[in-house]
């Protein structure tokens, strides 16, 4: 029972800290103290999945998000560097914007989370997985195949796309 | 739980050693007047001179974005070369397709000069 | 026929690469091969389409299977392609030296389309979903010398990526009330014990919004215009017909044969949707003075009336969700064809570049007027037929109402697309004429046919239909 409470207490802990990165990327005024608080965000999120048991899922999320994916955007920002860049990161700052976002993202939060409060979810309550790295592959490879290439000629389209964008970019 | 529970002791005692043995070192050091020497940001090499937020070359990003792409594939890579020994020849053919649709990419790569460094 | 059925999945992936590789291996000037070897090729997989009619299997206990529906969609798609490649033509040199790179991101996107058609699980639909809208992202963008084109694609990139986000939020919510992604199993266990859980109804909700936003259904239609505008003539005509019809594909598979309208009133939901949709689509057209813009307004609308059939949830609606996805294929690449025509020439698309196009050439100003009245739905043109179906599912079930929307507003859209062709044909002229490629003549001849044919001898595309809607029952 006190392993649940300390799993209960470092989750709570973890979530705060993911949303509290998340909300300082979203307010910060230098676009890179954002970016780096999205960082913060990943390795967040990374945090809740090992919370949650799904190893392998966390090490994606640290290796891709925190990993490539920030590096990524700290290199798209730096292309594009503003001469001040504490004002690189500037919002609608009107109240009426403000309160209907609010608003919205409070309506939509509450709704779902109503949602799931209310319902039992008898299908995979407890269900948990022993070996999931060697059930990823079996599926991977075995009922998931079409996905599986389909994935490959994504990463395919996305390399040949980003290329072709980025040059462009550079031509002009 | 418990061995995340070990990850999450050794966290902690990564992050209370380095502070602790700041405090100590606090504790026992001289403690001179502040000079301009003294204030600089300890360094290897040159000072910094400017600001360091500054506009970087396209390379940087076009070299990103496809090691994007192909750290994405190590992911899908991973399971596989974990479980090759169960898995059989039908996997290994499918990652040798999916590997072989991925060295298009990196072809095409090569050729539009997305590699080369200037 | 085993896996061989998946065989045009298989050859599209090949050909893809090739035409890919191809532009990298031939020098500059033999890059205008891989526009024929894309057609060639996709000629080739729709007749092996044609050669696997007939033939059905499932494929990974659920997760893929090849029936008369995919068979059906596989058929729309590669059409839609190949018309575009062979219309598209002139347009291409505006991509100067990425053209074999523009037929390769098109074959990968009918391979997205392809899959969603004939995923029988929520995962590979989601993969397939996102190889056609990554492919769309980079095509809408490829005009990089023109700002709008840009807008366009990072526009679609960043609200398609959250319409992505709350899809996936859905599925996510619809697997944790049925421990399943594969469709059949989904059905199985709230077949089994009916869950009127809270979350599997945020998940329907989550799941139709994701795809009303590939749709562009009001509300969720803001970035069609933007994007139809700035995105290369072409690619918006595929936007517009593939993407639309392949989205509407999944949907139907997943509403009929996941979640069965008998527990969930899911119905009603989409008949708001499409009246909101059909009203405010059309209403906006009317104040439209840019072909392209006006085009996407209409197919707003379009999806609307094809949410009908989805809504009326009948045989006889399904029937009309084929059969005019069908049909919009023609009309609707028939007028983006003239549009991309007239474009090259003058570029421009606004109003006043179709302007007296009668007298400069009769022959595009023909097939336009008829291809908007087809899709206006005058008889005896196909879109005709296509809402005959459409409406008459609607009132079998009970949706007089909606139906009665659809056909005033048909009567509305009649004003803006006869507005075009009086612009056309009274309006003034300037004298260059507009010249039109063998390739583009054929196009334009097959979407002509294609829409005069289906408007006065609809039964065999009803049959065709029919007995792909037959299969998921």
């Amino acid at each position: 029972m006190s392993g649940m409470i300390i799993n209960d207490l470092v989750f709570v802990a973890v979530a705060g800290f993911t949303l509290l990165s998340a909300l300082g990327m979203v307010l910060s005024r230098n676009i890179v103290h954002s970016a780096l608080a999205l960082i913060l965000t990943f390795l967040g999120v990374a945090a809740l999945f090992f919370n949650l048991g799904a190893g392998f899922l966390g090490l994606v999320q640290i290796l891709v998000y925190a990993g490539a994916i920030s590096v990524l955007i700290i290199f798209a920002i730096m292309l594009v560097m503003h001469s001040e860049p504490a004002r690189t990161n500037l919002f609608n700052t009107s109240l009426g914007t403000h309160l209907a976002g609010a608003y919205i993202a409070a309506l939509l939060t509450l709704s779902l989370s109503l949602a799931i409060w209310f319902s039992e979810l008898p299908q995979i309550k407890g269900k948990t997985v022993e070996d999931a790295v060697g059930m990823l592959a079996q599926l991977f490879m075995g009922n998931y195949v079409i996905a599986f290439e389909a994935a490959a000629v994504l990463l395919l389209v996305s390399v040949v796309g980003a290329i072709i964008l980025a040059r462009g970019a550079k031509q002009s | 739980m418990s061995e995340h529970a070990t990850i999450g002791v050794f966290l902690i005692l990564t992050l209370v050693f380095p502070i602790a043995a700041m405090i100590a070192a606090w504790l026992f050091r001289a403690k001179p007047e502040p000079s301009e020497e003294k204030l600089l940001p300890y360094e290897c090499g040159v000072d910094t001179q400017g600001p360091s937020q500054m506009r970087f070359k396209i390379n940087y990003f076009i070299y990103a974005l496809v090691f994007l792409a192909f750290d994405v594939e190590t992911i899908f890579l991973y399971p596989w070369a974990a479980k090759f020994q169960s898995l059989g020849l039908f996997a290994f053919v499918e990652m040798i397709i999916f590997i072989a649709i991925l060295v298009v990419g990196l072809w095409y790569a090569w050729k539009e000069g997305a590699l080369k460094w200037y | 026929m085993g896996y061989l059925l998946l065989a045009p999945e298989m050859l599209l992936t090949v050909l893809g690469i090739v035409v890919l590789a191809l532009g990298l291996i031939l020098p500059q000037r033999g890059k205008k091969v891989t526009g024929a070897v894309a057609m060639i090729g996709t000629l080739g997989i729709l007749v092996v389409v044609f050669w696997q009619f007939g033939y059905e299997a499932e494929f990974f206990q659920g997760v893929y299977g090849i029936d008369a529906y995919s068979h059906f969609f596989r058929v729309l798609f590669l059409s839609a392609a190949l018309i575009i490649f062979a219309m598209a033509g002139n347009y291409l040199h505006l991509f100067s030296e990425r053209q074999s790179e523009w037929y390769s991101l098109m074959l990968f996107a009918t391979l997205g389309m392809i899959i969603m058609a004939s995923s029988g699980d929520l995962i590979t639909l989601y993969v397939g979903m996102e190889l056609m809208t990554i492919s769309f992202y980079i095509l809408s963008a490829y005009l990089l010398d023109d700002g709008r084109s840009a807008e366009a694609g990072l526009k679609y990139l960043i609200l398609g990526a959250l319409s992505s986000a709350v899809m996936l939020f859905g599925i996510s919510l619809i697997y944790a009330s049925s421990g399943s992604t594969v469709f059949a199993v989904v059905y199985q266990t709230l077949q089994a014990q009916v869950v009127t859980q809270p979350v599997l109804i945020a998940g329907i909700i989550l799941l139709i919004a994701g795809f009303a936003f590939k749709i562009a259904l009001v509300p969720f239609h803001m970035w069609a215009p933007d994007i139809y505008q700035g995105a290369p003539t072409p690619v918006t005509a595929y936007l517009a017909v593939g993407s639309k019809a392949a989205a509407f594909a999944a949907l139907l598979r997943i509403l009929v044969t996941a979640l069965p309208a008998a527990h969930y009133n899911w119905t009603m939901l989409l008949a708001i949707l499409a009246a909101v949709t059909i009203i405010t689509g059309n209403l906006i057209a009317l104040a439209q003075r840019n072909v392209k813009r006006l085009l996407a307004y209409s197919s707003i609308a379009q999806a609307g009336y094809i949410l009908v059939g989805l809504a009326a949830s009948n045989v006889y609606g399904f029937k009309g969700v084929l059969f005019y996805a069908m049909l919009y294929v023609f009309s609707n690449i028939g007028a983006f064809a003239v549009a991309t025509l007239v474009e090259t020439q003058s570029g421009s698309s606004d109003f006043d570049a179709f302007s007296g196009l009668a007298k400069r050439a009769p022959m595009l100003a023909a097939i336009m007027t008829i291809c908007m009245l087809s899709l206006a739905g005058i008889p005896p043109m196909a879109g005709f037929a296509g809402k005959f179906y459409l409406f008459s599912g609607a009132i079998q079930s009970g949706y007089l109402w909606l139906a009665f929307i659809g056909l005033i507003m048909s009567m509305v859209s009649v004003y803006y697309y006869l507005n075009v062709s009086r612009l056309m044909y009274i309006g003034k002229s300037s004298e260059q004429s507009v010249p039109v490629p063998a390739m583009a003549r054929v196009a334009l001849l097959v979407c002509l046919v294609g829409t005069l044919i289906i408007g006065i001898y609809p039964q065999p595309l009803s049959q065709f239909a029919e007995i792909a809607i037959q299969v998921l029952y």
